[in-house]
């Protein structure tokens, strides 16, 4: 049984910096409303792009292939994440570490091989 | 830690993992039009693995101290059982789909893959003996449900439907992982046995609140009420095959885990999960009952409808005893074959351009139309309902009677009360086939000819709901007793 009565410190600490943050954002926007300088017009909405006036929307449509650029980027980074202590801790784990890992990357060649062949790694 | 023997515990998992690479390598290098060649590989891959698993459960290999990795998985009886349900299922949806992609060109050899891992996904689940075995299965078959929900991509209402399951799935995973963490936390492991012995005793309010997370994160997965939102806009939206996929093999691995975790992991906390899953399996069989009524489309319909029997499955559950699980089991077993034929006769009704015909103004007159057709639908409506001389009526009958032995009047009452009004539905099916007039403009379609595959697991599903399916309770009650004891030897 674990004891979380020495976990109460990291608690405080949450609850302090929930409301410190709740702090933040509600005190600038009542200390406005409070003291009669809120008051909004049409430039003061707008978004402030360098000075010029808003070019377009900030809510564009991204091509997908950002996206599955993006998916790959995980899934190799999280592999590296996972080579770093395998390799470390190969002399305790011996032949079954290994094998188990060989497993692990065989089955991400194939999900790069497939992926290569499909095209998807293709940009045009 | 023996190797060889925890391999071959898992070696029908093992297989289709193994099958399922190879034919995602093929599906890449193969014209598409190989894609029927990997789904009867696919298909070739489920009936050996159910085989195989047949095989260890008859010989004796399948017992409670078959402990697979160091007790991350367990093949016991009730895995057993519930791995050859999901299996069959899966194998039974692979029949059934590719005419229906092929029609409109999008078939496609990953489809049978995602199939494939979503079964090992399903049947880590349930075998898991522990919340990481737990999650991993879970988070495979859920992840490969997700693609398959938005398979027909150029489609706006797949996509959509694909999207909204993915949102709702992440969220429940996460409510799901705060609950285990939580587990975690004041049993210190994640193996169930070890959680149990654990939390024996007085249950503390931190304790409490993961059983609650996890209970509500599984909820989710099986559609019950209060988490039920998704299942009518996601089974509506998703294409007809994937559906009736989605209504079957998911669902029996979702509630066998459920139904394993509260009684190995949370077996001494009865009291504390018995009020939830009461209050599910009532909150469910009302709302399906009574949400259906309004509803238009045939597949909104059989959504409901899916919600409502998950209602009448955690009556089992909630009566916590061996002979609940059992009916439990029993009413899996039929209500996956039921669901299963009433999609697959929703699959075969589309007129010459497949376009399907999806509300009840589209199926008037069919039985004058196509008589074979609707006296399916009218066999699988009346089981569904419950009418005695069909089958569907014998699943009713185990769980009320298990819950009426285990001191559960009232559930069993508003069950009973919940199934007259659910009936309404189901024999609107029939009166609008048999007795509302074919529309007079000549302008509708006809229904199209279909292939055999889907002929066949119609007829195989309707003749196991006639009253011939009564010859295989004695079979049935043997293996669900058995599966459900199975569950009881840790206790």
């Amino acid at each position: 049984m674990v004891d979380l009565s020495q976990y109460l410190p990291i608690l405080i600490f949450l609850v302090i910096a929930l409301g410190l943050s709740t702090l933040f954002v509600f005190l600038p926007m009542a200390t406005a409303r409070l003291t009669g300088v809120y008051n909004p017009t049409a430039e003061k909405l707008s978004e402030y792009e360098c000075g010029f006036p808003a070019f377009e929307d900030a809510r564009s449509q991204f091509d997908v292939k950002f996206y599955l650029v993006a998916i790959s980027f995980i899934i190799f980074d999280l592999e590296a994440a996972f080579l770093f202590p395998w390799a470390v801790s190969l002399g305790v784990t011996g032949w079954v570490g290994w094998t188990g890992m060989m497993i692990f990357l065989g089955i991400l060649a194939i999900g790069l091989a497939y992926e290569w062949k499909i095209g998807a790694l293709d940009w045009d | 830690m023996n190797f060889a023997t925890s391999l071959m515990l898992i070696g029908a998992e093992l297989g289709l993992c193994l099958v399922a690479l190879v034919l995602l390598l093929l599906s890449a290098w193969l014209p598409r039009a190989a894609a029927r060649v990997l789904t009867i590989a696919a298909a070739s891959a489920l009936a050996g693995a159910s085989i195989y698993t047949l095989a260890l459960l008859l010989n004796g290999t399948a017992g409670p101290d078959a402990n697979a990795f160091g007790a991350l998985l367990r093949l016991d009886a009730f895995s057993a059982v519930a791995k050859l349900l999901i299996y069959l299922s899966t194998f039974a949806c692979l029949v059934v789909t590719p005419s229906f992609f092929e029609r409109r060109g999008q078939y496609r050899g990953e489809y049978p893959v995602l199939l494939l891992f979503n079964a090992v996904g399903m049947s880590l689940l349930v075998s898991a003996t522990d919340l990481m075995t737990l999650y991993i299965g879970l988070e495979l078959s859920s992840l490969s449900s997700y693609i398959l929900a938005s398979f027909a991509r150029s489609d706006m209402r797949s996509a959509e439907a694909g999207l909204k399951y993915f949102i709702l799935g992440g969220l429940a995973s996460g409510i799901l992982l705060y609950g285990m963490s939580l587990v975690y936390g004041f049993a210190g492991s994640t193996n169930f046995d070890a959680i149990r012995t654990a939390l024996a005793g007085e249950l503390g309010t931190g304790a409490l609140f993961g059983i609650v997370l996890v209970f509500a994160g599984l909820a989710f997965k099986i559609s019950a009420v209060p988490f039920h939102m998704w299942t009518p806009d996601v089974y509506d939206g998703a294409p007809t095959p994937v559906t009736t996929f989605f209504a079957g093999a998911p669902k029996i691995a979702a509630v066998a885990i459920l139904t394993r975790l509260s009684f190995s992991a949370f077996g001494e906390q009865f009291a504390a999960w018995q009020q939830i899953v009461a209050f599910v399996a009532l909150a469910s069989i009302v709302v399906g009952a009574l949400g259906a009524i309004g509803q238009e489309n045939l597949k909104r319909v059989l959504a409901y409808s899916s919600i409502n029997n998950v209602g009448f499955l955690l009556i089992g559950l909630a009566t916590g005893t061996a002979a609940g699980v059992s009916a439990m089991l029993i009413y899996l077993a039929i209500y996956a074959v039921m669901t299963l034929g009433s999609f697959v006769a929703l699959l075969m009704l589309h007129d010459a351009d497949g376009v399907p015909m999806e509300t009840f103004g589209s199926i008037a007159g069919l039985a004058q139309r196509k008589p074979a057709l609707a006296w399916a639908l009218l066999v699988l409506m009346f089981s569904l309902a419950g009418i005695p001389p069909l089958f569907g009526f014998y699943a009713k009958l185990v769980v009320f009677q298990a819950a009426v032995d285990a001191g559960l009047i009232a559930l069993a009452t508003v069950g009973i009360a919940a199934s007259v009004i659910g009936a309404f539905y189901y024999i609107k099916f029939v009166k609008v086939m048999f007795f509302d007039a074919r529309p007079s403009s000549d302008a509708r379609a006809e229904v199209a000819r279909n292939p055999a595959g889907h002929w066949s697991v119609l007829a195989a599903s309707t003749v196991l709901l006639s009253p011939l399916g009564f010859l295989l309770t004695p079979a049935m009650e043997r293996w669900a007793a058995a599966a459900a004891s199975a569950l009881f030897l840790t206790a």
